[in-house]
């Protein structure tokens, strides 16, 4: 089958957008410029949606393979490719871009070209990232994230941007560093660095223990694990509204896929006997996450915790290692992309209006703004796994998974649901119901436009996949079954 | 004529010091000019010539593709140092003809110090090299930080002098010869390799150290860096680093490749301390050369860890690295060329605050070369460090590996640090926003390549590999 090179497509489009959004003349509020931004970024989701209309469900190796010399051995390539488990995030996240960008149209940030320059940049790398089969491809583009997200933290974040911007880098670049190192060693030990061919190769169990770790620490970092998650509250805290969106939907899901790509399928004999320890630290990030969010005063904060809380379901469901719980994982994470983007977005609608993000400065909000109440249950309905939303999907496959492996994880992990429902429905009541605050009466305006716009995307792909889930885990079944029927049989 | 780049540049340098005084009107800017079309016609010569082996001068030097690729390294720093002479400089204290003729002398030091075959002739040309550097550091000669840069860098270069000389002596003394090839050629036959003559060969290293600024031989780099006039600044952290890193691979691989088991040792301690010291000492700078003095002891550590093997894989490495090293240096230091205050150069950092907002361009590219020193990804500093990391593994330097990795984390620190003033803080002094077109052209061409770098290292990796055959082929 002919076939155009349709990633290296997307991967560039963002690319040129840039010199568009950089050379835009424009006189006032940067219409121009976001209009670029925009339209690019808008292309680029209905070009990317190419793939999964050409995708053949029932071939599980990586599809829509480019490959480029890269190094003067043939060995060392730039290639990309989907297959699908990498799919559902390419989608998300040239799905999210579009959104944050017209989510801020109102906004009057300074810098805002640079402003919109990295968020295009960061849609670049973010496919790279999920579209790489190759390890050094990969790691070049998982490590590129660091500079836009820096600079999105550091510029136009709150007032502790600096110490947030600096411990965000520092701890990722400090996890993934080690990550190189194991990469380079898998490249003089197999003579390439190809994702497909790599899974061929058996390593010794010694040499699998260390690599496993030395990727866990990169991954442990980004997804966030307890306890490495101290960065990710701060980060999501600082971050301006779109900055929080994409850390939280999009580049905590690198360390996810980065465990089900990696560890899961690389390592297979490491990842058996690192898996008590996995489930050990979810646990405690699910249940002990959750309490802290429960009694934090800022929503940003309450929210930032809650998504350690689900990611801790993620790996839950990743080091099950069957069909079922991958399948969890992955609609997990999509599911969090969605509902945690919606979130931030519905806190950045509720900061542009009152400037405060402080859980006890409102009160009755519903009678303000409706229209907003409504769409923020259904997220926080989501978030708390309710049937017939999306995240109920990803913690009931997930759970379900694990029963069969381990029933103590998987009652421990189900407290998580209960306390979800705690913390966002006492977030809920605190912000929406209730006697009306006085503080929230100065501002009457209800949802603008381009809110009600985004968060009707959100919402209706929310309830979709939570009553079609099969829309998305068609595509990843034959891939995940690959890596399963590859994966040892577990003696725990 | 064989020897002809240098020869010619030591000829029309001779010609330009005769001619300088008479040029009236704008002397410093016409020999200026002159100087940049011999170092650039030298360039020409060495292309002439490139893939042979020759031994010349009854093997004082010699002529291979090692020693011509370090001397286009040389030759290419320097050029570009002798433009921003021309078009960048603002200070009138160094508006004078010795200016470029100076550089030209130590050029042809190192072009010498590059080809040297004979410890003889290592050691007449690095005095050469260093003789000419010691006037140019203390240059202007109005400022006591100037002279005082120049009084430290002429003791360390003196005792740099003896301790090479006493090393070199013990070493004569054992082979009985200073020509690299009959070094080579006595020790492949020798069983027992007597202590003293590892002692003589610790002892070159120490001086060769001393001129690379790896630690724990490094204290005279930030003091030096900070006194001298910046563009002298932005010679010494490139060009003699090229020419002293070709001195020190010529000198231990070639005669020496045999005991590479010893003097592996004694780099592994130079590589680790120097990451050390250049990450961790760099921390709390609050000058923006002194910084980049640390920022090179870094480098410099960094470099050390592919000569540990002392293989060919090493050396490719090293001469990627220093490609990378050269453009990335060369651009930090045009920006830093170009801080002003009212006309008033400063290279304070906290200068830097706010930088984008007075001058967006000039900060994205020190952003992009900073970013890239850090060894972030897409950038082409990202590059150097793989290959090399990539040259450690694959000997077992695990250890090394780490910490190569692990300082390069510390040092992303300070480099933050530098985004950080100039992206995210309000400006507290307006910097001069007036930068001329030369300027632009050069750094945006820097710029450019280290974004590029990274996605087509062919060319580069081409290059090294063909370069670095001559030294093994001799063995």
């Amino acid at each position: 089958m002919f076939s155009i090179p349709i990633i290296p497509i997307i991967l560039i489009i963002p690319i040129i957008g840039i010199f568009f959004v950089l050379f835009s003349v424009d006189v006032k509020n940067f219409s121009t410029a976001k209009m670029s931004a925009l339209w690019t970024s808008i292309i680029n989701f209905l070009i990317s949606l190419y793939i999964p209309i050409n995708f053949d469900k029932n071939v599980p190796h990586f599809q829509f393979v480019n490959s480029f010399s890269w190094f003067n051995n043939d060995n060392l390539k730039f290639a990309v490719g989907v297959d699908g488990i990498s799919l559902p995030f390419v989608i998300l996240s040239t799905f999210l871009i579009p959104l944050c960008i017209y989510f801020m149209w109102d906004s009057k940030k300074k810098k805002i070209k640079l402003y919109l320059s990295s968020f295009l940049l960061i849609e670049t790398f973010l496919i790279g990232a999920f579209c790489a089969i190759d390890l050094f491809s990969f790691y070049i583009f998982f490590e590129s994230i660091l500079i836009p997200m820096y600079l999105i933290v550091g510029v136009w974040g709150g007032t502790r941007r600096i110490y947030s911007a600096y411990k965000f880098f520092l701890y990722t670049l400090l996890g993934s560093v080690l990550m190189l190192i194991a990469i380079i060693f898998l490249y003089q030990e197999f003579g390439t660095t190809e994702i497909p061919k790599i899974l061929n190769f058996s390593l010794p169990f010694y040499i699998q223990i260390w690599l496993w770790l030395a990727f866990f620490s990169s991954f442990a970092v980004k997804i966030p694990m307890w306890p490495f998650h101290t960065w990710l509250p701060d980060a999501h805290v600082e971050a301006p509204t779109e900055g929080s969106v994409i850390l939280a939907a999009i580049l905590l899901k690198l360390g996810g896929y980065g465990f089900i790509r990696f560890n899961l399928s690389i390592l297979p004999d490491a990842s058996i006997f690192f898996t008590p320890f996995i489930f050990f630290l979810s646990v405690v990030a699910v249940i002990y996450t959750s309490f802290i969010a429960l009694v934090q005063k800022d929503m940003k904060k309450l929210i930032a915790y809650s998504s350690v809380a689900h990611m801790g379901f993620v790996t839950i469901g990743i080091f099950s290692a069957n069909v079922q719980g991958i399948h969890g994982a992955i609609l997990q994470m999509i599911s969090h992309g969605l509902i945690s983007a919606a979130l931030f977005f519905s806190i950045g609608s509720i900061y542009n209006r009152y400037n405060t993000k402080d859980i006890g400065f409102f009160g009755g909000l519903i009678n303000i703004m409706p229209k907003f109440a409504v769409f923020f249950l259904i997220f926080s309905l989501g978030s708390i796994g309710f049937p017939g939303s999306s995240g109920f999907i990803g913690e009931f496959l997930t759970l379900l998974a694990v029963f069969s492996k381990n029933t103590l994880v998987a009652c421990l992990a189900s407290l998580g649901i209960i306390l979800a429902a705690a913390y966002m429905l006492k977030l809920y009541k605190k912000v929406f119901l209730g006697e009306i605050n006085n503080n929230i009466l100065s501002i009457k305006d209800d949802l603008k436009t381009n809110e009600i716009l985004v968060f009707t995307l959100l919402g209706a792909l929310i309830i979709l996949i939570g009553i079609k889930p099969n829309l998305l885990l068609n595509f990843s079944t034959t891939s995940i079954e690959r890596i399963v029927t590859l994966y040892p049989i577990s003696i725990f | 004529m064989i020897i002809t780049p240098e020869i010619f540049l030591s000829i029309s340098v001779l010609i330009l010091l005769l001619i300088g005084p008479f040029i009236k009107k704008k002397g410093h800017t016409i020999i200026g000019y002159m100087s940049l079309i011999l170092l650039v016609l030298s360039q020409f010569f060495i292309f002439k010539n490139t893939f042979q082996f020759k031994e010349i001068l009854n093997g004082f030097f010699v002529i291979d593709s090692f020693g011509s690729f370090m001397k286009c390294l040389v030759l290419i720093g320097s050029s570009i140092i002798v433009f921003m002479f021309i078009s960048i400089n603002k200070d009138e204290n160094l508006n004078k003809i010795e200016f470029p003729i100076l550089i030209i002398l130590s050029v042809i030091g190192m072009m010498f110090m590059v080809s040297a075959n004979d410890i003889l002739s290592l050691f007449l040309s690095m005095e050469l090299q260093s003789l000419a550097l010691y006037i140019l550091v203390s240059f202007s000669r109005n400022e006591i930080n100037s002279s005082e840069a120049g009084v430290k860098y002429f003791v360390i270069g003196s005792i740099s002098t003896c301790i090479f000389l006493f090393g070199a002596s013990l070493i004569y003394g054992f082979f009985g010869s200073t020509n690299f090839l009959d070094i080579s050629r006595i020790l492949s036959q020798t069983k027992d390799i007597p202590l003293f003559l590892i002692i003589g060969v610790v002892f070159v290293l120490v001086s060769l150290s001393l001129k690379l600024s790896a630690a724990p031989f490094h204290m005279w780099t930030p003091d030096v860096y900070q006194g001298s006039p910046t563009l002298i600044t932005a010679l010494l952290s490139v060009v003699p680093k090229v020419a002293a890193f070709a001195v020190v691979i010529r000198f231990l691989v070639s005669p020496f490749g045999e005991i590479n088991v010893d003097w592996g040792k004694i780099i592994i301690i130079l590589s680790i301390t120097s990451m050390l010291v250049g990450s961790f000492a760099a921390l709390f700078q609050s000058d923006l050369k002194r910084l980049f003095a640390y920022s090179t002891i870094n480098h410099v550590g960094f470099m050390l860890m592919g000569l540990v093997p002392g293989t060919e894989d090493g050396i490719i490495a090293i001469s990627i690295y220093l490609i990378l090293y050269l453009i990335m240096n060369l651009g930090v230091f045009l920006v830093i060329l170009n801080l002003r205050i009212d006309g008033i150069n400063v290279s304070s950092i906290k200068d830097l605050s706010g930088y984008f907002s007075s001058s967006p361009f000039m900060a994205v590219c020190m952003a992009v070369f900073v970013f890239s020193m850090a060894g972030i990804p897409p950038l082409s500093g990202f590059l150097g460090k793989l290959i090399i990391l990539n040259v450690a593994i694959d000997n077992n330097l695990f250890y090394l590996a780490v910490i190569g990795v692990l300082t390069s984390v510390v040092a992303a620190f300070y480099y933050l640090r530098i985004v950080k003033l100039m992206f995210f803080d309000s400006p507290k002094e307006e910097l001069d926003k007036d930068v001329n077109f030369e300027t632009k052209v050069l750094l945006s061409t820097l710029a450019i390549l280290n974004v590029t770098i990274l996605f087509y290292p062919k060319f580069f990796l081409d290059l090294s590999a063909s370069i670095t055959f001559s030294l093994f082929a001799i063995n």
